[in-house]
Order: structure tokens, then C-alpha cells, then sequence
């Protein structure tokens, strides 16, 4: 029963793979994403990682595709935007090379002795077994903590960094006077003379806050 | 159910996520691209701590704090790869890596 679903979701994973890289629009690629981190995520569960499981589905299923998601509808790209020049010839030699490298590693996991002699991924674990009593997610956060602290404090850093890159990139960036910006509504990218006349509001509030003064005085 | 089974798996997700890596230009499918490739990786390395669950009983869940890093990891390089793809396409209106040939010599 386990092998059945293990290979089931594993071709279907497959098969939402090969849809993934084949789409010509990226929102399609997206979706069937989706689809393929579940599947993984069932074969995760099979080969008694719960955790992972769980977490599969809520960062890529969850967090990274809604970052995709998000950042394709920011585009708004128009149906000649996502057109791509592959030639043909160029389609072939990835073809070849990837099949190359897939034989290559059938190959290595075929001859490996550390494959030949590996157990089953269904086998029951021994009564003494340290995991055999106990929580999965138990035993994760334990390893996580007394093994390997220093990758998990890399780790930190590394996303640190990574937020801060990310806010960096992703900034507007302004001219450097800040006198040209003042006179633009809150809309910016449009010409002055329109964002000033489709945003009278904006450049009014910026006004009074500019002039702070007046607003105050006729309160009181 | 055997190891070879979801090595060969995680090789053939591999190997067309490598595909999608070399034919592709647009760039938000070469990030899907490369996430694909983390995730093969991913299933080998539980595959392979499931099947040595038993026979190596020190630290049963090694491999899967080091799934759970290089979620980590896959996350950072999405966002910091999706921030420069924004980035780009202000500069150049177009997503297309084709086109974003600057550094060629």
C-alpha cells in the first residue's frame, strides 16, 4: 500500500514537473508548482517524515509560491511579454543534456554499494530504536538544537541577510534631489502634469502636510 | 519498497528541472526551475535517512534537520532571486533572460 502511493504521487509529481518547465505562461508554471510540492510532500509523509510534510506544504506550497504569485501579478506581463526566442536546436541540446545526466545518476545509484545495501523504506524500526517511542518532531527539534546549532545560527544570518537584500533590490529607487519628487503625487511614475490631475487628493495632503500650519491654525 | 526506487525518482525530478534550467528563458520559470532541483535533492536526502534509520541509530534525524536547512536556504534564494527579477524589469521592461545581456563579452 505504501509502495503504491509512493510511486503513484512520485508519477504524478513527475509528470507536474515536466508541465512546470513546459508552460509558456508563468501563472500555469505556478499552479501546477502547487501541485507538485503536495505530491512531494505525500511522498515526504510515506518515508516517515511528518514534519517535513507539514512544513513542505507551508513554506513552498504556501509562502514561496504566494512570493511568485505576487511578484508575477506586480508585473502584470502582456502575452507578448512572455514570449520566448528558444531555438529548437537549443531545446534538443538541454534534452540531451539532461538525459545524459539522468543516465549518469541511474548508473551511480545502480552500481553504488550504499544503495545495495541500504534497508527498506517500509522497515519497521527495532524495539531499542532511540525514534521508536518517541516523536518525530520531538526528535527533529532536539537534533536541530544539540547537533547541529551552528548550521541552524548560519542559517539565521543567512535569512537576515537575505531579507535585508531583498528589501534593498526590490526598493523604488528615487532621483536624488528630493525637491524634483515633491511637486509628483503619490502615484510617481506618470508624467507631472498628469499625477497631479488624476491625483488631486494626494498632492493636496501632501500640501498640508508640507505647509502643516494652516490645518491647525483653523482648528483652533 | 526500495532505495533505488526514490533515488531514481528524485533523479529523473532532477533531470527535468536541469531541462527546465537550460531551455527556458523567462526567468520566473528558471526559479521554479531551480526550486525543483532543491526539492529532488530534498527527497533523495530523507530517502536516504528513512533507509538508514535503522542501521545507524546515532542521530535518526540528521537528515531531515538538514532538509529542514536547506528549506531555509530555497527560501532565501527565492526572495533574493525574485527581488533582483524585479529589479531587472524595472531596468529593462522584460523578463526574459535572453534579452539581459549586459555582461556578455
Amino acid at each position: 500500500m505504501d509502495a503504491i502511493t509512493f510511486y503513484l504521487s512520485g508519477i504524478l509529481s513527475l509528470v507536474a514537473a515536466v508541465v512546470v518547465v513546459t508552460r509558456r505562461n508563468p501563472v500555469y508554471s505556478t499552479i501546477w508548482l502547487v501541485a507538485f510540492f503536495v505530491t512531494i510532500s505525500i511522498d515526504f509523509l510515506i518515508l516517515r517524515a511528518p514534519f517535513l510534510a507539514v512544513i513542505q506544504v507551508l513554506v513552498y506550497a504556501g509562502a514561496i509560491m504566494v512570493l511568485f504569485l505576487f511578484v508575477i501579478m506586480l508585473l502584470n506581463l502582456k502575452p507578448e511579454e512572455i514570449l520566448e526566442t528558444v531555438t529548437r536546436s537549443r531545446k534538443a541540446g538541454a534534452a540531451v543534456l539532461s538525459a545524459a545526466i539522468f543516465t549518469i545518476l541511474c548508473a551511480a545509484i545502480h552500481e553504488s554499494p550504499t544503495v545495495q545495501r541500504a534497508a527498506s523504506l517500509t522497515a519497521p524500526l527495532p524495539q531499542g530504536h532511540p525514534l521508536a517511542n518517541r516523536d518525530d518532531t520531538v526528535a527533529i527539534g532536539e537534533s536541530l538544537f544539540r547537533n547541529h546549532v551552528l548550521a541552524f545560527e548560519i542559517s539565521s544570518v543567512l535569512i537576515l541577510v537575505a531579507i535585508i537584500g531583498a528589501i534593498y533590490l526590490a526598493k523604488k529607487r528615487r532621483p536624488s534631489s528630493p525637491v524634483e519628487t515633491a511637486p509628483l503625487g503619490p502615484g510617481g511614475s506618470a508624467s507631472p502634469g498628469g499625477a497631479i490631475e488624476t491625483a488631486p487628493a494626494g498632492g493636496r495632503a501632501e500640501k498640508g502636510a508640507f505647509a502643516g500650519e494652516p490645518v491647525g491654525a483653523r482648528q483652533s | 519498497m526500495s532505495l533505488s526506487g526514490a533515488l531514481y525518482l528524485a533523479a529523473a525530478i532532477f533531470c527535468v528541472g536541469v531541462y527546465g534550467v537550460l531551455s527556458r528563458q523567462n526567468l520566473l520559470i528558471l526559479l521554479m526551475s531551480l526550486e525543483l532541483l532543491l526539492n529532488a535533492v530534498n527527497l533523495a536526502i530523507v530517502a536516504f535517512g528513512r533507509s538508514y534509520m535503522v542501521a545507524v541509530p546515532d542521530d535518526p534525524s540528521g537528515p531531515q534537520v538538514l532538509v529542514v536547512i536547506v528549506l531555509a536556504v530555497a527560501a532565501a534564494e527565492a526572495a533574493i532571486g525574485l527581488s533582483i527579477l524585479l529589479a531587472v524589469y524595472r531596468k529593462w521592461r522584460s523578463t526574459n533572460a535572453g534579452e539581459i545581456d549586459m555582461l556578455r563579452g
